[in-house]
């Protein structure tokens, strides 16, 4: 970094700030989900692993996980053609209304997720589909589905078109240059999407809260339908597994395509 | 009969060979020409909208839930039975502008957006800098984890951090209560919930600045501040505005997520703080009167995408665009 010491102190104080508001919630939830008390304190009493075992316990709580986990796989499942062929297409292909395309892809993003969930749970209440756990996963891909597209595109874009093209020269036909050529070069973003899709999945709460009922709910609509005033550990140790789903996830993307992939310019 | 040799092109001899091809090539051919047959090369020039048609079903749901949202703020509710009266009118729409409890919902979602905007922004641009700028690889793939991690958390878990720290028997209080002093009220008011929505935008904003910053070249910096240009200058008349398409793009994000957050006012706001979505989600689901919810669903709509619209033909898509991306 260039500049001065004055810089450096000013930046960094900020970055600091930061670092604390970022971890503060997640450290809390954490240190709160080992104590052997009955509610959460300071100073905490003792150290247990009792919480979690009393999860494992708990059928409603793995009846949830697993829900959300199920709703989350289709959700990348669905995802990964929907977003890939869409992000080959924008980059790769002549579109005509390129921008009007481009502005009804964002439809997700710029329809408020309120909209869109209460919107999502009157249709598929028409069509009679609400209510089952399926749904809730196609509902979820929809509304995070810009996240795959921009993933994808800036692998394509990164892409040397010449490759397809010496492909198709050497006799590849279409479908095989596809596969042997193109697929592989935006498998990085191919990756970094699908688990960008997943995780956002797991942690969908509002579209989730509307497309479920008591039969289907998912994890996080239960945690919001157990927060009460007064604050109890067992809902810490859930939390708590959310961390670690997260922590696997984002040590997973860094092993795959490396998280300085996302401070690459367009 | 001279060996097979011989005959090579009739039909006998290059089924015999093309069986000594790997399998894998054998499958290939065949999806290739099933391929041929589904997709013929008359209709290349339409093979990118092909590859779009899956996206576009799967948008078109939204479509379709706007439309009937549209369709049910049109109609009044009948207090006699519950139900939407069958006839169209304004009605919904002019009592969400007429009543003075949705006036103030809807400016204090404005004026929470701007405000949660700015003081992202503010420490989002740092940490972005910083991270893009880093000397050492460690620095930056520490700041990198920090910040994912709770990205990768979700809205309602980081809000039960938050009601554990703050909340009325929470981890603040009992610190405070065990130096003796009475608890405070740090929950369920408009602090809180701006405080939730920062802590959960912040990654958003450092993800959509960092491209941007990565593209401005070090030495434009550097011979800033080689002509003598204080740093803090080099920073307002050099970065800034070179940085312009994250700032769009994190700014955009910010504020639409923010306008339209459900989460962070119901549980840090405790009802005080109701934003425009808490709002629709009681029209539906408390009043009853999904015509009156739909209804504010619309301005909500409108008001979001007014907001995108003009920021984008003002200063361009920046960072959000899909892939000819920035400016």
């Amino acid at each position: 970094m260039s500049g001065s010491r004055s810089k450096a102190t000013v930046l960094w104080a900020i970055v600091w700030f930061d670092l604390i508001l970022l971890s503060l919630p997640t450290i809390i939830i954490f240190g709160a989900s080992f104590t052997t008390g009955d509610i959460v304190q300071f100073p905490p009493e003792g150290f247990s692993l009792k919480w979690y075992s009393k999860l494992w316990l708990l059928d409603d709580f793995k009846a949830a996980f697993f829900r959300t986990f199920y709703v989350s796989l289709i959700c990348t499942a669905v995802s990964i053609p929907a977003g890939t062929l869409a992000a080959i297409a924008l980059s790769r292909y002549r579109i005509r209304f390129y921008t009007g395309l481009q502005v009804y892809l964002l439809l997700p993003f710029t329809i408020p997720l309120v909209v869109s969930g209460l919107g999502m749970m009157i249709f598929f209440g028409e069509i009679r589909i609400l209510g089952q756990l399926w749904p809730v996963g196609i509902g979820l891909c929809i509304i995070n589905l810009p996240f795959m597209i921009w993933a994808v595109s800036a692998s394509v874009n990164g892409l040397d078109d010449q490759l397809e093209n010496a492909a198709a020269n050497c006799g590849a036909p279409p479908l095989q240059a596809f596969l042997t050529v193109t697929l592989p070069g935006v498998m990085p973003g191919v990756i970094t999407g699908a688990l960008l899709m997943f995780i956002l999945a797991f942690n969908e709460f509002l579209v989730s809260l509307f497309l479920t009922d008591a039969r289907i709910v998912t994890l996080p609509v239960s945690i919001y339908n157990s927060i009460r005033s007064v604050i109890t550990p067992d809902l810490a140790a859930v939390s708590a597994v959310y961390i670690i789903i997260a922590f696997i996830a984002v040590l997973l993307l860094d092993k795959l395509v490396g998280l300085e992939l996302f401070l690459k310019s367009k | 009969m001279s060996g097979f040799n011989d005959r090579v092109g009739t039909p006998l001899a290059s089924a015999k060979q093309s069986s000594q091809f790997p399998v894998r090539w054998r499958i290939l051919d065949a999806a290739e020409r099933i391929a041929a047959l589904i997709w013929p090369r008359s209709l290349y020039p339409y093979t990118g909208y092909l590859l779009l048609v899956p996206a576009l079903l799967l948008v078109f749901v939204l479509v379709i839930g706007l439309v009937y949202i549209g369709g049910y703020s049109l109609h009044e509710l009948d207090l006699s039975n519950y139900r939407l009266k069958e006839s169209f009118s304004l009605t919904n729409y002019y009592t969400a502008f007429t009543s003075a409890t949705y006036r103030t919902v809807l400016l204090r979602s404005i004026y929470a957006s701007l405000l949660v905007t700015v003081i992202t922004i503010f420490l989002a641009f740092p940490y972005a800098y910083l991270m893009v700028r880093a000397r050492r690889a460690m620095t930056r793939k520490f700041l990198l984890i920090s910040l994912f991690l709770p990205f990768f958390i979700g809205q309602i878990v980081r809000a039960y951090g938050w009601l554990i720290i703050l909340g009325k028997e929470g981890l603040l209080n009992n610190i405070i209560g065990f130096f003796g002093f009475s608890p405070l009220k740090l929950i369920y008011n408009y602090p809180a919930v701006i405080l939730g929505l920062v802590q959960y935008m912040l990654p958003f904003g450092v993800l959509l600045l960092a491209p941007a910053i990565t593209a401005i070249s070090r030495d434009v910096e550097l011979a800033s501040e080689s002509l003598g240009a204080h740093w803090c200058r080099t920073f307002i008349h050099i970065v800034l505005p070179l940085a312009k398409p994250g700032l769009v793009g994190s700014s955009v994000v910010i504020f639409t997520l923010t306008l339209t957050d459900f989460a962070m006012p119901e549980i840090l706001g405790g009802g005080t703080t109701d934003f425009i979505a808490n709002s629709i989600y009681d029209g539906f689901f408390q009043l009853s009167n999904s015509g009156l919810g739909a209804a504010l669903s619309m301005i909500l709509v409108t008001l979001g995408t007014a907001f995108v619209v003009v920021i984008f033909s003002i200063a361009g898509t920046g960072t959000l665009g899909f892939s000819k991306g920035a400016e």
